[in-house]
């Protein structure tokens, strides 16, 4: 039987098609409410039958938003939350609660019994379950409202006075991250590069520019290899960061990246946690997304007739070009991005 | 006073006796041990060596009776340096030797000793059991990233690389495999024959060859020996060279290994790499002549590792030793 989405889903795919729920904050912020209702009223009886509905969701959230990695991310939340909640209710499996997050390791092969074996059986009905979960759940909501503003409290660490930076196109969090700092430091310049086609970065720029006691420069995305060589920091936002530590961020970025690396810039990208998502750069077909070209040549322009033209929307930066990730809970380095993935999301949730 | 001279000799004598007749029961003991080792192999060609040591140990464990922890630890040491003396390349055997003691020492509990040793050999069986299928686990992982028309690099013959491939194949996807020779011996003639005969179209080239072949693959992939604690591999000579070519080339450099292969080993450099691993015994007494056998490869030119543990980092392996040696 083919999964029917919800009233709630389908609504929520159209209103990110159309534009009107915008940028990876508010898609996730909209998808956790999706599963929060989802949890509220539907009527499921135990874990089991709740984890089908969820998985059954995002299943379909990600056949109609594959770009969308954040979807999918939160989702592997609330699997993992309900596995967690369904553990510590159940009296039996309590002591294995704690070990559920390195169920694949090397420890436990070695010391695996078979009773510990036999996975837990998610179908019992177990009470006070809903309670439980909608407790952590709001967790969740607090850890999503308060990112950006943990991520900026960052800010005054990593950029000092008279520093040049420079940053692609238009990430929210690093506009709130740059206008911290430039609440708390002085003589500040930000070249921001405009991200053609969409030229983004002039919203960036005309955002930050009306803060006082900042320069402000807006290039070309062609210019940025001659700016580099004068920049101290980059700092960038990205779509979302995959299993091994490398972006998929803005087109352009990689650009930025290489530029940073021939003149030695540390790199900073900024990644909330539900931008990490566990999944790896193979299948490149569904990698990228092209956009629409009238930006780059007008449909009635003359080349238009002749030539083929492309808007790629992503980039791939690799690992080794990042220098920080700056997420709401610190700092990491690319190689410990794994780390954080094993602790966030449970092993058998990383296929949907 | 001549006396009691007289009976310290008998009783020296006497222990002398004693050890002397549990040393020579113990070498027949190994004799065995090794007999049944090599059976294993010669019995099923797939098998690896890591499997087989893990296997006889664990038959040593069913067969014998231990009076203590202590005696159990020893024979088994005994019997993994036993193993180790054959003229096998030994990274495997040392490894899966490691990760077995450590899983006589972990499953203890103050039970009787003889409870004990069932506990074992039901855990051992177990143990056993998923390391049997963590080939197929490793195979399914790598699909994803065989994608179809792809041309793909390896070095000379690893089973497991076979195994992914041969998986791909039968999943309808085509793609071009070149194997290099491997060195002395014709182990890439061998999987030059394994392809063929799974249908997948391959090409044997020369291991002077790779860097002529770089520009015109999509990725590496390989098998490797071991894995050590910095990430990097111990593998057939001629992987480094893969390595630095693929990094100068910008190719993916994958490497497919099974967990038991994980090794408590940080080599610096080449010649940081003890002997035993790279020598074959008869060479060991004089090394400045003959050329080695593996190489290491730091883990800058490795981009993933498949494992049975999942798709890991480099840096994700260390994490995993000391999750379990701590």
């Amino acid at each position: 039987m083919r999964e029917q989405p919800l009233k709630e889903v389908t609504q929520l795919i159209h209103a990110i098609k159309v534009g009107l729920v915008e940028g990876s904050y508010g898609i996730t912020n909209k998808t956790l409410d999706i599963f929060k209702y989802i949890i509220i009223s539907k009527s499921w009886k135990n874990a089991d039958a709740l984890m089908q509905i969820v998985r059954a969701q995002c299943r379909i959230l990600q056949a109609a938003l594959p770009q969308e990695t954040v979807t999918s991310n939160i989702a592997r939340r609330i699997l993992k939350l309900t596995r967690e909640e369904f553990d510590l209710l159940h009296a039996k499996v309590q002591h294995f609660a704690d070990d559920s997050q390195a169920s694949l390791s090397l420890h436990k092969l070695v010391t695996q019994t078979s009773e510990s074996n036999v996975s837990v059986d998610y179908s019992v009905p177990q009470q006070g379950l809903r309670e439980a979960l909608l407790d952590h759940l709001q967790e969740v909501e607090t850890e999503l409202e308060t990112s950006s503003e943990n991520i900026c409290v960052q800010a005054e660490e990593h950029i000092h006075s008279s520093e040049i930076i420079l940053t692609l196109g238009h990430s929210r969090s690093v506009e709130n991250f740059l206008k911290r700092a430039i609440k708390k430091r002085q003589f500040l310049t930000i070249i921001v590069a405009e991200c053609a086609p969409a030229c983004r970065g002039h919203n960036l720029a005309a955002s930050l520019a009306a803060e006082k006691n900042v320069e402000i420069i807006v290039i070309p995305d062609a210019a940025i290899f001659a700016m580099m060589s004068r920049v101290n920091k980059v700092i960038i936002g990205t779509h979302s960061v995959l299993a091994n530590g490398g972006l998929r961020a803005a087109c352009g970025a990689y650009t930025v990246a290489l530029a940073a690396k021939h003149y030695s810039v540390p790199v900073i990208v900024l990644a909330p946690m539900y931008k990490l998502s566990p999944l790896h750069l193979c299948e490149q077909d569904a990698f990228n997304m092209v956009g629409c070209a009238e930006d780059v040549i007008p449909y009635d322009s003359i080349p238009a007739r002749e030539a083929k033209v492309y808007s790629p929307m992503f980039d791939y930066v690799p690992p080794e070009l990042v220098t920080l990730f700056i997420s709401n809970t610190g700092g990491h380095a690319p190689s410990y991005v794994y780390r954080l993935l094993t602790e966030l999301y449970h092993p058998e949730d990383l296929e949907i | 006073m001549p006396q009691i001279t007289e009976t310290g000799k008998e009783f020296g004598e006497q222990e002398s006796f004693i050890s002397s007749l549990f040393k020579l029961f113990n070498r027949r003991l190994l004799a065995d041990v090794v007999k049944y080792f090599l059976q294993l192999l010669d019995k099923d060609k797939d098998m690896s060596y890591g499997i087989a040591a893990i296997r006889t140990l664990l038959m040593i464990l069913e067969k014998k009776q231990f009076g203590t922890i202590h005696i159990l630890h020893t024979t088994m040491r005994e019997a993994v340096a036993a193993m180790r003396n054959t003229d096998l390349s030994i990274a495997a055997i040392v490894s899966a030797g490691e990760l077995f003691c450590r899983f006589i020492t972990l499953s203890l509990d103050d039970k009787h000793m003889e409870e004990c040793r069932l506990i074992m050999i039901n855990r051992g069986k177990i143990f056993l059991d998923k390391l049997d299928n963590s080939r197929q686990v490793i195979a399914k992982q790598a699909q994803r990233f065989i994608s179809d028309g792809c041309r793909i690099l390896t070095h000379s013959r690893s089973r497991v690389v076979l195994k992914a491939l041969i998986t791909a194949s039968q999943n309808k996807k085509s793609f071009h495999v070149f194997v290099t020779q491997g060195g002395t011996g014709n182990s890439g003639e061998e999987m030059i024959r394994d392809l063929n005969a799974a249908g997948i179209d391959c090409t044997l080239i020369l291991d002077s060859a790779t860097g002529y072949v770089m520009e015109s693959v999509d990725f590496v992939m390989v098998g490797a020996e071991a894995v050590v604690e910095s990430g990097g591999i111990i593998n057939r000579i001629g992987s480094y060279t893969m390595g630095l070519c693929a990094r100068e080339m910008k190719k993916p450099f994958y490497v497919l290994a099974e967990s038991f292969k994980f090794t408590r080993l940080y080599p610096l450099n080449q010649r940081d790499l003890p002997n035993e691993y790279k020598y074959s015994r008869k060479h060991l007494s004089d090394v400045s002549k003959v050329h080695p056998l593996v190489d290491y490869t730091p883990p800058v030119y490795i981009t993933l590792l498949f494992t049975d543990l999942g798709i890991l980092t480099p840096s994700a392996v260390s994490d995993e030793l000391i999750k379990l040696y701590m």
